[in-house]
């Protein structure tokens, strides 16, 4: 119960940040930003997916991970698992476009990447700790 | 904690599943936002609803252009530009807006137009900038960025090439030849650096940023929620009042 908690809270974050960085594609405005980056990050080709903003598509993955959170159950745990471990390796992937492509760093981003890696870490824990049907 | 096969196997499968989701979204990303398809610009003068469609020629054609200067040098009030010629949203805004702000500002006399290209993309920018420079030593430097942003590629693709230059050196009607040995000049230099130093001074962050005066009142950079002629032309008034 305590770690689909935390993982529901940590999902609300991330609600937040990727539903920010959403407005901010659609409004073609700038973030704000302390790292003098997040703009350049924003606008360059990685921000979006086909067409798709990166944002747009982090904020699904933790809606649909504070979704898991409301059902008990291996199921629901594996699901989370996936999205959370599956954000967490493509969130270090574009850590690195930011340093190695862009020479940029968005602080929006890097905080987004703290929050899914803790994310995938509490989901992987809620996975081996839940306790089997029956 | 005790945990039994079963469920690190799953956690396996798991791994592997988000692994192979993942590389899917890294082979798409890629794709990048650039395109270098061609598109009409639209001035929309007063009546940003009902758009005309119009070339850069219809655009530019009885407006005094000197180097980077566009407009009346008797014009009250000024816009510095600011720009990245691999910038989309730059390229948006030259598409869509541009024609609309020359058309009701600067061919009436009210403002001028200054540009100032920077480097906040990437490498590839710079030889997109020197070449729009050198298009000012033939008084042809909008013409060029408007040609450029017609070409424009995916961000630090590398598609800013001698090639590049010479296409959009014809259609902005320059002498492309001029241009490339101009590009490297050392005036052309000056005028990057004057324009990196300006963005300094005006704290640009990012690209397009416009930086309006009509003295005696302080320079002020535009606030612009969106890059649509209507709402540009509504901060440009609130920043000229």
């Amino acid at each position: 119960m305590r770690l689909r908690a935390a993982i529901a809270v940590l999902a609300l974050a991330g609600i937040a940040v990727a539903g920010y960085l959403t407005i901010v594609h659609y409004a073609h405005t700038s973030p704000i930003c302390t790292t003098g980056g997040c703009e350049k990050v924003q606008h360059s080709s990685y921000a979006e997916l086909a067409g798709v903003p990166v944002a747009l598509l982090g904020l699904l993955a933790y809606v649909a991970i504070l979704g898991t959170t409301a059902v008990r159950g291996v199921g629901a745990s594996l699901a989370g698992a996936v999205l959370a471990l599956s954000g967490a390796a493509f969130s270090g992937y574009l850590l690195w476009a930011q340093i190695a492509r862009i020479h940029a760093i968005c602080q929006w981003c890097v905080g987004n990447d703290a929050i899914v890696a803790v994310v995938a870490a509490l989901c992987v824990a809620r996975l081996l700790g839940e306790p089997s049907p029956g | 904690m005790c945990v039994n096969k079963s469920r690190l196997l799953l956690l396996g499968g798991a791994i592997a599943a988000a692994a192979i989701v993942a590389v899917v979204l890294i082979v798409v990303l890629p794709s990048g936002s650039g395109s270098g398809a061609a598109e009409t610009m639209t001035a929309t003068a007063s009546t940003p609803q009902s758009t005309t469609p119009v070339t850069i020629t219809d655009i530019l054609t009885g407006i005094p252009q000197h180097g980077d200067t566009l407009g009346r040098a008797s014009a009250p009030a000024t816009i510095t530009i600011f720009e990245d010629p691999q910038c989309p949203f730059c390229r948006d805004w030259m598409l869509q807006t541009f024609g609309a702000v020359v058309t009701d500002y600067v061919r009436t006399g009210k403002v001028k137009l200054v540009y100032r290209g920077i480097e906040i993309i990437g490498p590839n920018s710079e030889p997109g900038l020197r070449a729009i420079y050198a298009a000012g030593q033939q008084n042809k430097l909008w013409n060029m960025v408007e040609a450029m942003y017609r070409l424009q590629g995916a961000e630090n693709s590398g598609w800013i090439t001698e090639s590049t230059v010479r296409t959009a050196a014809h259609s902005a009607g320059a002498n492309a030849d001029a241009i490339l040995a101009a590009m490297n000049a050392n005036s052309v230099t000056a005028k990057l650096n004057q324009a990196a130093r300006q963005s300094q001074t005006d704290k640009v962050q990012g690209t397009p940023a416009f930086v309006a005066v009509k003295p005696p009142a302080q320079a002020q950079m535009l606030n612009l929620p969106a890059l649509d002629a209507a709402t540009f032309e509504s901060a440009l008034n609130a920043a000229l009042q």
